[in-house]
C-alpha cells in the first residue's frame, strides 16, 4: 500500500490524480492519508535537508512493505558528493519504506487546463520515481521512463509518468516478493 | 589473484592484475570487516566456522550482506579466488567519479567482446572495473536501447556501484546513486574541474579463438578411408558439390579454387564479423587465395544471383565438354554463355585461373545426371 502524507497544502483534485496515477502504475492501494505540519528546523532560507526532513516527518500509520511519499512544500537540499551537489527533487530510503518529493522544482501550476494537467503531470511523475526507489528500482537510461533522473537533460517538458519495461518488471517482481 | 578458470584445458589460467584492497588470505579477515563480494555486493564478516558438507569439513568465512542480511559463505580456500575485496576507499572513489565524468572514448560496439569484457571486469576489476561497465553501458545506451541481457547486467553493475560508493562515502544509497547519475547525466550547463581519472584495470587477455585449419577439404573424406571401397569419382564429385554450394552460399572462392581451403570458414567469419581476433592462420601463399575483402563485390554478385551462379557453376566444373572440344581455347568458353550477369563477370577470372588439374573427367559428367540440366540450362539462356 501507498500513503500519502501532505507537508504543504495540496488541491484535493490534485491529491485525487497523484493517487490514480500511482495506483495504475505500481498497481497497489494508494490513499492520501492527510496534512501533517512541517517540522521546524530547516535552512534559513527555508530549504531542508531532504534526509533530515525523511527523519523529521511526523509518522505515519503504516504496516510491513507500507510505502509512504511525502510531499513537501519547500525546497529540498542534497549533501554534496565528490564533484558537488546534486539537484535535489526528492529523495527515497532505497528498498525501504519513506520516500519524499518537493514542490519547489515543479514548473508553475498555473490557472489553465493545460498547465494544470502538465503540472499534474510532472508532480506524478516525481512521485511514481521516489516510489520506484523504495521498490529497489535504479535510475534508468530511458528518457521515457519515469526512473530517469529527474535533471537529466534529456527530459522532456512534459515527461510522462509511467515506467519502461525493465523497470515495470523488476517492480513488479519486488511487489510479489513483498512479505505482505 | 587467480582469475577466471581457463576456458579450455590446453590454455594458460589468466592472472588478474593485484587490485587495491584485495584479500588474499582468509585468516586476515576479522568479524566486522567490510567487504565487496563481486557477485553479491557489501558483505560484513560474521566470522569463521566450520561445516560438514558431503561428508566433508570445510573451513568456512562466514558473511552477512548488507542489503538485506542475506548470509554469505565463501570456504576459506576460495577466498581468493571469488574477487573478495575490501571496501574501496575515499580516494579511489574520488577518481571514480572523476572518471565517470569524464568524456568517454567509443564503446566497444561489437558485443561478444563487449560482454565478456564486461563480466571479467566485474568480477576482477574493482570498483573501476565496476565503473567501468556502468559508464561504458551508459555511454551505449545513448546510441541505441539495450539488448535485455546487457540492461540486465547494466542493472547489476549500477547496483553493485551503489552499494559500494554508499559504503565506501557513508551516504545513503539513494544519495550515492544521485551522485553517479550527477556525474554520469549532469544537468545542462554543469561543468566540472576533472582530475586525470585512476590507471583503467588491466584485464587478462583472453586466448584467440582457435581455428583448426585443414590443409585440404578431401583430407575428412579419405580419413573416412571412401578410397577402399573402390567407388569411382567420388573425390571429384565431392569437388563438384563444393563447387556449386560454395557459390550460393556466397564463398566464392568455393567455385573458384573448386574448393580453396577453408573459404566456407573465412567468408562466414567475415559476414559474421563478430568474432573474437583470430590468431594468425597459416595460409596457403597460391595466387588463387585472396583476402575475402577483395571478394565483397564478387561475393554480393554471386548472392545476388545465386541461380544464374548455380547454372554458371555447372559449365565450370563441366570444362570436360569444352574442353572436349580442343578447338575452343578455354578463356572463350565463358565468353560464350550467352547470359552475362554481374556474378559472371566476378567469376569470370576466376575460371581463367582454375587449375588444370581440377577439370572432371568425361565419367564425372556422365555419371552426375543432375549435372546436365543445370548445363543445358545455361546453354539454352
Amino acid at each position: 500500500m501507498i500513503r500519502i502524507a501532505t507537508l504543504a497544502p495540496l488541491d484535493p483534485t490534485d491529491t485525487v490524480a497523484l493517487v490514480k496515477s500511482l495506483r495504475a502504475t505500481f498497481g497497489l492501494g494508494t490513499e492520501h492519508v492527510g496534512d501533517l505540519r512541517l517540522p521546524r528546523g530547516g535552512a534559513k532560507d527555508g530549504s531542508w535537508d531532504a534526509i533530515a526532513l525523511l527523519g523529521a516527518a511526523g509518522p505515519v500509520l503504516a504496516v510491513a512493505d507500507d510505502k509512504v511519499l511525502f510531499i513537501a512544500g519547500a525546497p529540498l537540499t542534497l549533501a554534496a558528493g565528490p564533484l558537488g551537489d546534486p539537484p535535489c527533487w526528492g529523495f527515497a530510503q532505497y528498498g525501504g519504506g519513506r520516500a519524499i518529493i518537493s514542490l519547489a522544482n515543479l514548473p508553475e501550476r498555473g490557472v489553465t487546463e493545460a498547465s494544470i494537467e502538465s503540472w499534474r503531470r510532472r508532480l506524478a511523475r516525481e512521485a511514481v520515481h521516489v516510489v520506484g526507489h523504495l521498490w529497489d528500482l535504479h535510475h534508468c537510461y530511458d528518457a521515457r521512463c519515469a526512473m530517469h533522473p529527474s535533471w537529466s537533460p534529456h527530459l522532456g517538458p512534459t515527461p510522462d509518468s509511467s515506467l519502461c519495461t525493465f523497470c515495470r518488471e523488476k517492480s513488479e517482481r519486488k511487489i510479489r516478493l513483498a512479505k505482505t | 589473484m587467480r582469475g577466471q578458470p581457463p576456458r579450455h584445458p590446453d590454455d594458460p589460467k589468466a592472472e588478474l592484475s593485484e587490485l587495491e584492497g584485495t584479500i588474499a588470505d582468509a585468516f586476515a579477515l576479522k568479524p566486522g570487516d567490510r567487504l565487496v563480494y563481486p557477485a553479491q555486493g557489501v558483505c560484513v564478516v560474521v566470522g569463521p566456522e566450520t561445516q560438514e558438507i558431503a561428508g566433508q569439513r570445510l573451513e568456512m568465512v562466514r558473511m552477512k550482506r548488507e542489503e538485506d542480511g542475506a548470509a554469505v559463505l565463501v570456504p576459506r580456500g576460495k577466498v581468493a579466488s571469488v574477487g573478495l575485496r575490501r571496501v574501496a576507499s575515499v580516494e579511489l572513489m574520488d577518481g571514480v567519479f572523476h572518471y565517470l565524468a569524464a568524456q568517454l572514448d567509443d564503446p566497444e560496439l561489437n558485443w561478444k567482446i563487449r560482454h565478456r569484457d564486461n563480466a571479467d571486469r566485474m568480477v576482477g576489476g574493482g570498483v573501476l572495473g565496476i565503473a567501468e561497465v556502468v559508464k561504458g553501458l551508459h555511454a551505449l545506451s545513448r546510441l541505441r536501447p539495450l539488448p535485455t541481457k546487457e540492461r540486465g547486467q547494466f542493472d547489476n553493475a549500477r547496483h553493485l556501484l551503489v552499494a559500494e560508493v554508499a559504503a565506501s562515502l557513508g551516504v545513503a544509497p539513494g544519495l550515492a546513486e544521485d551522485f553517479i547519475d550527477y556525474a554520469l547525466m549532469p544537468p545542462a550547463g554543469t561543468r566540472f574541474k576533472l582530475k586525470p581519472p585512476p590507471k583503467p584495470i588491466l584485464m587478462p587477455s583472453r586466448p584467440p579463438r582457435r581455428r583448426y585449419v585443414v590443409d585440404d577439404e578431401g583430407d575428412g573424406l579419405d580419413d573416412l578411408g571412401l578410397d577402399e571401397l573402390g567407388i569411382e569419382g567420388l573425390g571429384e564429385e565431392a569437388a563438384v558439390e563444393g563447387a556449386v554450394e560454395g557459390a550460393v552460399e556466397g564463398a566464392v572462392e568455393g567455385a573458384v579454387e573448386g574448393v580453396v581451403e577453408g573459404a566456407e570458414g573465412e567468408a562466414g567469419e567475415t559476414a559474421d564479423g563478430a568474432e573474437a581476433p583470430v590468431e594468425a592462420l597459416p595460409v596457403p601463399a597460391t595466387p588463387a587465395t585472396r583476402s575475402p575483402l577483395k571478394l565483397v563485390p564478387a561475393l554480393a554478385a554471386a548472392v545476388k544471383a545465386a541461380a544464374p551462379v548455380k547454372a554458371k557453376a555447372g559449365p565450370a566444373q563441366k570444362q570436360p565438354p569444352a574442353a572436349k572440344k580442343p578447338a575452343k581455347p578455354p578463356a572463350k568458353a565463358p565468353a560464350k554463355a550467352p547470359a552475362k550477369s554481374a556474378a559472371k563477370k566476378a567469376s569470370k577470372p576466376a575460371v581463367a585461373k582454375k587449375p588444370a588439374g581440377k577439370p572432371v573427367t568425361k565419367k564425372k559428367a556422365s555419371s552426375r545426371a543432375t549435372d546436365k540440366p543445370a548445363a543445358n540450362k545455361g546453354k539454352k539462356k
